[in-house]
């Protein structure tokens, strides 16, 4: 989406607003369309203040997939992954799981309660909402009580991050779309249904958009030489509740599911300990 | 076609588009034999509004009147909760009826798809399946006929 004119000129007038009060801000990605969160606040503005002309993202934002089961894709079905050997044996499989057994067929440790990974923490059938703050976009996604923090403050992705579930990202506004850039994926999280595990060079490139007033698309580009000879991309629409709550959910809570240490799928019909027969 | 495998199809073909294309559901239904829907009959021993799955407990009263514990998890609260269901719904001695997926290794377990209230009200468990109480084998006016 092109930045209206408006919005370039409130770019340039707060551009300049920072030069004249001796901003010295370095670092931060030039300012392109939205100017609100790269660039450091003057001295005595309130760092709030810049949030106020970023895109309204408010409310709760419920998978268009769940709300309705027919929900038709914008963008037509995806196209499939292309896969290095390996792991195009391993999707081979999967593919033949679910000619022959109705369900779900992805096995993976989730079933044991720790998270997805990226991308497969946006892809969940629960809803999100986006919390704008000076320098960040924080993500909460009620599957799992999930939480993303995207440092929109001009950092540059560290060469080598810690790796963690939900990797570490970084973000700049092109107009009115964020890019989300995140590496450092723990390896043995899921890239994509059907396949368990991915190198240390993954890469997750995520596109936000608003496409309507209250309807929000994903557009995810997944890039990992050792799992895919070429990047794959997908797009995942949710649709806006303004009236909606964000959930708990804690998978500890009652899980009777499990997946054990040769990776089959499990279901215990123990009760839990301390727990009334 | 019969209405099991039409049941199966649907609803394999629902949750193939509801799901494809994401890196993970919460765990897979391996342990079920999903889509072929058997009907029980018991009075409710908890149900348990929790994550990751709701989870009702009902025990059935066998043929020779031995009775028998039933585990059935369901959709999460937060699937449930926008669709009219609550903490509430059930209550431990309410008698009702559950259309469940069993678990493949035939233990007393599944994942429940539709109750039917003791108010006769019918409520949905699980997305796209067919709406609705299962064909009943007697007319209602009938005395209590087996399911």
């Amino acid at each position: 989406m092109k930045p209206s004119n408006k919005t370039v000129a409130l770019a340039a007038a707060v551009a300049l607003v920072a030069a004249l009060a001796g901003c010295s801000k370095d670092g931060a990605k030039p300012a392109s369309g939205a100017a609100a969160s790269a660039a450091a606040p003057a001295a005595g503005e309130n760092p709030y203040a810049a949030l106020a002309k970023l895109p309204d993202w408010s409310g709760v934002w419920e998978p268009a997939m769940f709300a309705r089961a027919n929900a038709p894709r914008p963008s037509g079905p995806p196209a499939p992954p292309k896969f290095t050997p390996r792991y195009a044996a391993m999707y081979a499989a999967y593919q033949e799981k679910n000619k022959s057994t109705p369900g779900l067929n992805f096995v993976s440790p989730v079933a044991n309660c720790v998270p997805p990974g990226v991308p497969g923490s946006m892809q969940q059938p629960y809803p999100i909402e986006f919390l704008f703050t000076p320098g960040r976009v924080t993500i909460a996604i009620e599957t799992y009580s999930m939480v993303r923090r995207i440092y929109t403050d001009g950092s540059p992705l560290e060469a080598e991050p810690d790796p963690s579930y939900q990797g570490t990202s970084v973000g700049h506004w092109e107009g009115d779309t964020l890019v989300v850039e995140t590496a450092g994926i723990l390896p043995e999280t899921s890239p994509i249904n059907g396949i368990l595990g991915h190198s240390d060079k993954m890469k997750v490139v995520e596109r936000m958009r608003l496409t309507d007033p209250d309807s929000l698309e994903i557009k995810t580009t997944v890039e990992d030489p050792e799992v895919f000879t070429e990047p794959y991309t997908s797009t995942f629409q949710y649709a806006r509740h303004r009236d909606w709550k964000i959930r708990e959910y804690v998978c500890a809570q009652n899980n009777h599911d499990f997946v054990d240490e040769k990776g089959r799928a499990g279901f215990s019909l123990d009760h839990k300990p301390g727990e009334k027969q | 076609m019969k209405r099991g495998t039409m049941t199966r199809v649907m609803v394999t073909g629902v949750l193939a588009a509801l799901f494809s294309g994401l890196a993970s559901a919460h765990h897979s239904t391996a342990m079920f034999d999903w889509g072929q829907e058997k009907v029980l009959e018991g009075t409710v021993t908890k149900w348990q509004w929790t994550n990751p799955h709701t989870f009702i407990w009902v025990t059935v009263k066998g043929p020779t009147g031995a009775a028998k514990q039933y585990g059935l998890e369901g959709m999460s609260p937060s699937w449930l909760a926008r669709r009219g269901w609550n903490g509430r719904t059930l209550a431990t001695d309410d008698k009702v009826k559950i259309a469940y997926f069993p678990l493949r290794d035939g233990r007393p377990g599944g994942f429940f798809v539709r109750v039917t209230l003791p108010d006769g009200t019918v409520l949905q468990g699980l997305p796209g399946a067919p709406s609705g109480p299962p064909p009943a084998p007697a007319p209602a006016a009938a005395p209590k006929a087996a399911p």
